[in-house]
């Protein structure tokens, strides 16, 4: 404990150099911006602004990233509660009783409860990581190949079983993304797969071009011909102090938001938007008045916009232990780290303890930064809110081309996010997550080196993966998993099928 | 029989892993003592065939294809040209000029905004952003034809 004590110390002295403090505030500001406005997640924002951070050290540019990704989960809150649109898709849950809470005149309290639980989620989840991360990552180190084939399966089950879309649904995408991941020379025979003689995908399909085509100009396409402003709900800065009731009303909420969110976010999956939606259903079920959720319920806000914060700092837990990716922003990330040539996972906190400890630290003054930004300067937000839609695309698709074309200065990668835009549009349309084929395509390089080396050392014997005790759990443990998602498919009535049924009304 | 969504993407995910497994004929399996570059390929592509065909076998809960909403998609197919048009470009005229006409077009002509509205947008945006990129983020973007 004094060694983690004296490690976030080290933290600390790098987090607060002004010249990080100035990228952590940038992210943050960013984030804010990215989670307010609908259309651009902050997968899109990150992706888009990971060439900005080649010539940065890269402890500010993790800092400014990470600080774009749970920036956007505060900024969220702010499009939901005021306008009723989801700035992003962890926000869903807080449509409801938020914009009701607005309606009622509460709109100043709504902004700040979820404020205050944001910053309480992510503080406490920040600590939580502080003491989670050191010896996971000391754990991992006794992993080899059959291990990480291991884990990269129970991860790609994991995502599956924790989809709201069908179980098929999101393996048949994560084994797209998987198909994809194999273009480009083989590193173990210097075979080229797949690359048609294009000496560009020699070096494989990168996941900037691919992200920001499928979440960036995918979600354009589908979303372009409407005008997605609104009326906005102006709050009055006197308005924003909660009364001491409904003070009182969210601190339970808060807690139970935190708790859950840090543990869904560990998992891999769409963790904060299933935490949100988790949280939303627990508070409802425990409340003395569920009658009250949907008309402006406290719990209904301060629950989910506590449990989505925790959550995404929850999945960093396993980005930054293990290198394992949950999400396809953790993977945005994890590609980030190795652009400056540090690899993620157990070797990042002895190996870069500046770059692991600094970003920790960056955390806890980011959530600070957050909560400073999201109450007073709300006002000042709410008019980015008021750029009508038909200017604002123009814009993300010029961002999504700089940032695509910058990463290798390749055309070809700014067509392949035009394929990918494409693609991202018809998956769609028929109802497929796009996420698993990110996630597919990211861990690819890592599962397939895992399972040819398993099978080498061992001769050629498949049973290895059931020798070794730490693979042979998480072996266990996926097919628990597969079992109980084929039970919910035959049962049909699950959280999952909630979940999707929520997200569908959301989407009419 | 009701041609349903996911007849369609089932037997779409099918037929993509039909013709990629017909261009993979030259890519070794190897043994499993000693994987070939094929083989995960291989695998990934037996997968998403049979996920395609479980899909094709399940799709009778699906919605109808003839209800799946296309009215976005002349639009989506325009802002894809433009954008595509701006690719081609893009390395001939440079950023400035190339998003200056991106978004041009498509606040002009796509979506029908006001002429000096869309020439008020369209070019200090481009020219401010290249200036932010080229001397405050010192990420220098594509200069083309012109001096920038």
């Amino acid at each position: 404990m004094e060694t983690t004590f004296d490690s976030l110390l080290l933290g600390f002295s790098v987090a607060l150099q002004p010249s990080v403090l100035w990228y952590a505030f940038l992210g943050c500001l960013v984030g804010t911006l990215v989670g307010m406005l609908p259309g651009i997640g902050p997968l899109a924002g990150i992706s888009i602004l990971l060439p900005v951070t080649y010539g940065l050290e890269p402890t500010k540019a993790i800092v400014m990233l990470a600080g774009i990704y749970y920036g956007s989960q505060y900024g969220g809150s702010t499009t939901s509660i005021l306008m009723r649109i989801p700035g992003e898709a962890a926000s869903v849950m807080t449509c409801i009783d938020g914009y009701a809470m607005a309606q009622k005149g509460r709109a100043g309290a709504a902004l700040c409860i979820a404020a205050v639980g944001s910053f309480i989620a992510g503080t406490l989840s920040v600590i939580a990581l502080t003491v989670v991360a050191p010896p996971l990552a000391n754990f991992a180190l006794r992993f080899g190949p059959p291990e990480y084939t291991a884990l990269l399966v129970l991860g790609l089950i994991f995502l599956a079983y924790m989809s709201s879309t069908s179980l098929v649904r999101t393996l048949l995408m994560a084994s797209v993304g998987l198909l994809l991941g194999t273009i480009g020379i083989d590193v173990m025979t210097g075979h080229f797969r797949y690359s048609f003689d294009i000496k560009e995908l020699g070096d494989g399909i990168g996941i900037v071009p691919v992200a920001v085509g499928l979440f960036g100009l995918g979600e354009i396409l589908s979303k372009a011909s409407k005008d997605v402003t609104g009326d906005v709900i102006r709050p009055k800065l006197r308005e924003l102090l909660p009364s001491r009731e409904e003070w009182r009303q969210s601190a339970m909420p808060i807690t139970r938001g935190t708790v859950l969110g840090f543990l869904i976010g560990i998992v891999p999956g769409s963790a904060h938007i299933i935490s949100s939606f988790l949280s939303y259903a627990i508070e409802k079920r425990i409340a003395n008045h569920p009658e009250e959720f949907g008309k402006g319920a406290v719990a209904g806000v301060a629950g989910p916009e506590s449990a989505n914060n925790a959550a995404s700092t929850g999945a960093f837990v396993p980005m930054l232990a293990l290198g394992i990716p949950t999400g396809p922003v953790t993977a945005v990330l994890i590609a980030a780290l190795l652009l400056h040539g540090i690899p993620a996972g157990p070797m990042l906190v002895n190996e870069h303890p500046q770059v692991f400890w600094g970003f920790v630290a960056s955390m806890y003054v980011g959530n600070l930064m957050l909560l400073a930004l999201n109450l007073p300067l709300v006002g000042m937000f709410v008019n980015v809110l008021r750029i009508k839609y038909y200017y604002l695309y123009p814009l993300i698709i010029m961002f999504c081309i700089i940032g695509v074309y910058e990463v290798n200065n390749s055309i070809i990668d700014v067509w392949i996010m035009l394929i990918m835009g494409v693609f991202g549009y018809l998956l769609r349309k028929f109802d497929f997550d796009p996420a698993p084929l990110v996630l597919g395509l990211v861990i690819t390089p890592t599962f397939e080196l895992s399972l040819r080396q398993s099978l080498v050392m061992s001769s050629g014997d498949w049973t290895i993966f059931f020798q070794r005790p730490i693979a042979a759990t998480l072996f266990a443990v996926s097919a628990i998993l597969l079992l109980l998602a084929a039970y919910s498919a035959f049962s049909r009535r699950d959280w999952r099928a909630k979940l999707a049924e929520v997200e569908a009304a959301d989407k009419g | 029989m009701i041609l349903r969504r996911d007849h369609i993407a089932g037997g779409a995910f099918v037929a993509a892993g039909v013709l990629i497994l017909a261009v993979s004929h030259d890519l070794p399996f190897g043994r499993l003592a000693s994987p070939g570059a094929g083989m995960l390929p291989m695998l990934v592509i037996a997968l998403m065939i049979l996920f395609g065909l479980i899909l094709v076998l399940q799709a009778g809960a699906s919605q109808p294809i003839a209800e799946i909403s296309w009215h976005d998609l002349p639009h989506a197919a325009r802002v894809t040209a433009v954008a595509a048009a701006a690719a081609s470009l893009y390395t001939t005229l440079g950023f400035v000029i190339t998003m200056a006409l991106l978004l041009f077009t498509l606040v002009y002509v796509i979506e029908r905004r006001g002429l000096l509205a869309a020439l008020a947008f369209s070019i200090p945006i481009p020219l401010v952003t290249y200036l932010a990129f080229e001397h405050a983020l010192k990420t220098p973007l594509e200069r083309g034809l012109l001096w920038f």
